[in-house]
């Protein structure tokens, strides 16, 4: 492959990568913001760093598949502390995720600036993961993300009915004999694999923006799951493009924020013109 | 947010103050029956080893950054104080290379007598990257650290006067030793190709090494290694390698090599291989003990790395 029309190599494979995960951060993103679990993707998001510093220290390498198997074990710690908070002290829901997010992100931030007044060598580079390094990819690495966020998407496809279910309404679904609590940690295991397989993108401190922002995009034009899952994929997949063309475009733009950027900006137009809750919408019909 | 791993050196330019290191009397000596010798604590190994060719073994040194630390992104630990706190004289870079060294530099100063060599060179020989901001990377230039010899011979006869004819002569010859090493590398460096003598690293600690020695610099990160390299940076330069045929791109030990990957891929794609020319010392000398524990030492090094990488056959 070398350039496709025009399109240099480099800028062919992030889009690559950034639109597969783009398209699943939007489609799994669609349960959290149904089980209104939002934020513990974020609390997720922000343990990722730890696990990325954590896995060097362990390995000394600085691959990829290695530093995202140990930001997944850090999110998946991350979100079993906050059940186990949840459960044990019965704090509530925002303060345990608060919690979690802050002390997790914390013990990131320390063990990155510990590594870097030591002068461990090799460990330059692990800074990126707060914010992001999309242009660095290479095409192992696109590989890798585009696998994972397949993996997911069918995982999904499969688990549609018990899934959209759960979200909707759990206490019917228990009362049926669904293992409503299985499926949940499912569905919440899924997020954050997503949360990790977009770091490279977004970072530590963006990511929840993928898996939240296109989902409530899409909520605004349609009650349908499955339509809603295609439809913040979709938003997902095109404002991961719209940060790379930016970034493409113009020098000194990083990638991730600018995605975020053009997330939020079609999450303002469906609250606008979405048909039935949009606000145009519901300004011409006040009565509903 | 501020984050501890900040290596931009132009952020840390925040506090100005840094800038007038104060020259205190100098601090008086605690003249303890075993430790006779002035206490010296240099800041980076590149300043160490500056003071250790002038003094020889008439001070006890001590380096607070040991080999392979980032300069920019250090934050003193309380035991890095107590060792500044008594230290007889305190040798520092300067020019904010030491970032979030700056404040408590400057209050030291109040006490003991600190030096910052880079900031007695003259300004016109500096390079300015913001207004009033300047590069401190000057030890890259063989013969502008040369000049900081000096410096350090008066700081230390302020000192020890009984030694000053010695750290006097000592300056004398190290700075001229450094420049027959300029001379030797500039004729090294010209012995590769004019079209290629282009040095693509990771980030841009190199900017005064390209001006001495002719050859152009560019940087992957450009001046921070904060900012993320954003895909148009990446183009470019994949351009730029294809371009002008480079054979090697380098990479610095402290720098992530993620972009250096990059660009090496999409080089391929063009039909270019590009060799991982090797690694290069930046803003901290190698191990003790190593051929790189001297700057002269590390200044041949990477101009053997560049050269070796950059003459190859096409
Ligand atoms: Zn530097």
């Amino acid at each position: 492959m070398t350039a496709f029309m025009g399109i240099p190599y480099n800028t062919l494979v992030v889009a690559a990568a950034v639109a597969a995960v783009g398209f699943a951060a939007g489609v799994v993103g669609c349960f959290g913001v149904l089980r209104r679990r939002a934020l513990a993707g974020d609390a997720a998001s922000h343990a990722t760093l730890a696990g990325v510093v954590a896995a060097f220290l362990v390995t000394g390498r600085r691959d990829l598949p290695t530093l995202l198997a140990g930001a997944f074990v850090a999110a998946v710690a991350s979100l079993g502390c906050l059940v186990l908070i949840r459960r044990s002290t019965r704090t509530r829901d925002d303060a345990a995720t608060a919690l979690v997010l802050s002390v997790s992100f914390g013990v990131g931030i320390a063990l990155l600036s510990g590594l870097s007044a030591r002068g461990i060598p090799g460990a330059g580079g692990l800074e990126q993961f707060l914010l992001g390094h999309t242009a660095a990819l290479t095409a192992a690495d696109a590989v890798t993300l585009a696998v994972v966020s397949l993996v997911v998407v069918l995982v999904v496809c499969a688990g549609l009915k018990e899934a959209t279910l759960v979200s909707f309404d759990p206490a019917f679904a228990a009362a049926s004999g669904w293992p409503v609590g299985l499926i949940d940690y499912a569905l919440v295991a899924l997020v954050a694999a997503m949360v990790v397989a977009g770091l490279p993108a977004a970072g530590a401190v963006l990511v929840t923006a993928l898996v939240v922002i296109p989902p409530v995009a899409a909520r605004q034009w349609t009650d349908r799951v499955p339509t809603m899952l295609v439809l913040a994929g979709a938003i997902g997949c095109a404002a991961a493009l719209g940060g790379v063309v930016a970034s493409a475009l113009v020098p000194r733009l990083a990638t991730g924020p600018t995605i975020v950027l053009v997330a939020a900006a079609l999450f303002v137009v469906s609250a606008c013109f979405a048909p039935e809750r949009g606000w145009l919408a519901r300004c011409v019909r006040p009565e509903r | 947010m501020a984050f501890g791993s900040s290596k931009s050196l132009w952020r840390c330019g925040l506090s100005a103050g840094l800038a007038v290191f104060g020259l205190a009397t100098p601090g008086c000596r605690a003249a303890g029956a075993a430790d006779t010798l002035p206490r010296v604590v240099a800041t980076t190994t590149v300043v160490a080893d500056l003071v250790r060719q002038v003094a020889g073994d008439r001070v006890a040194l001590d380096c607070l950054m040991g080999p392979g630390i980032d300069p920019h992104g250090y934050k003193a630990t309380p035991r890095d104080t107590d060792r500044l706190a008594r230290a007889d004289l305190v040798v520092a870079s300067g020019l904010h290379l030491e970032g979030k060294l700056g404040g408590l530099l400057e209050k030291l100063a109040a006490r003991t007598r600190v030096v910052a060599v880079a900031e007695s060179l003259p300004q016109e020989s500096l390079l300015e990257v913001a207004p009033g901001l300047y590069d401190p990377h000057v030890w890259f230039d063989a013969r502008l650290w040369s000049l900081c010899a000096r410096p350090v011979a008066a700081a230390l006869a302020a000192l020890d006067p009984a030694g000053a004819a010695i750290y006097e002569e000592r300056a004398r010859d190290y700075a001229a030793t450094l420049e027959r090493l300029d001379d030797e590398l500039r004729a090294s460096i010209a012995t590769i190709p004019a079209g290629r003598r282009v040095l693509v690293t990771a980030h841009d600690a190199f900017r005064y090494f390209g001006r001495a020695y002719s050859i152009e610099v560019v940087g992957v990160q450009g001046t921070s290694t904060d900012s993320e390299a954003g895909l148009a940076d990446i183009n470019r330069l994949v351009g730029l390698v294809v371009d002008r045929k480079l054979p090697a791109v380098f990479v610095e030990t402290s720098v992530s090599d993620r972009n250096v990957q990059a660009l090496q891929e999409g080089a391929q794609a063009r039909g270019r291989t590009v060799a991982l020319g090797g690694r290069l010392y930046s803003d901290s000398l190698g191990a003790a003990g190593s051929d790189a524990a001297t700057l002269t030492g590390v200044l041949r090094a990477n101009v053997a790395t560049i050269v070796a990488g950059l003459s190859g056959d096409e």
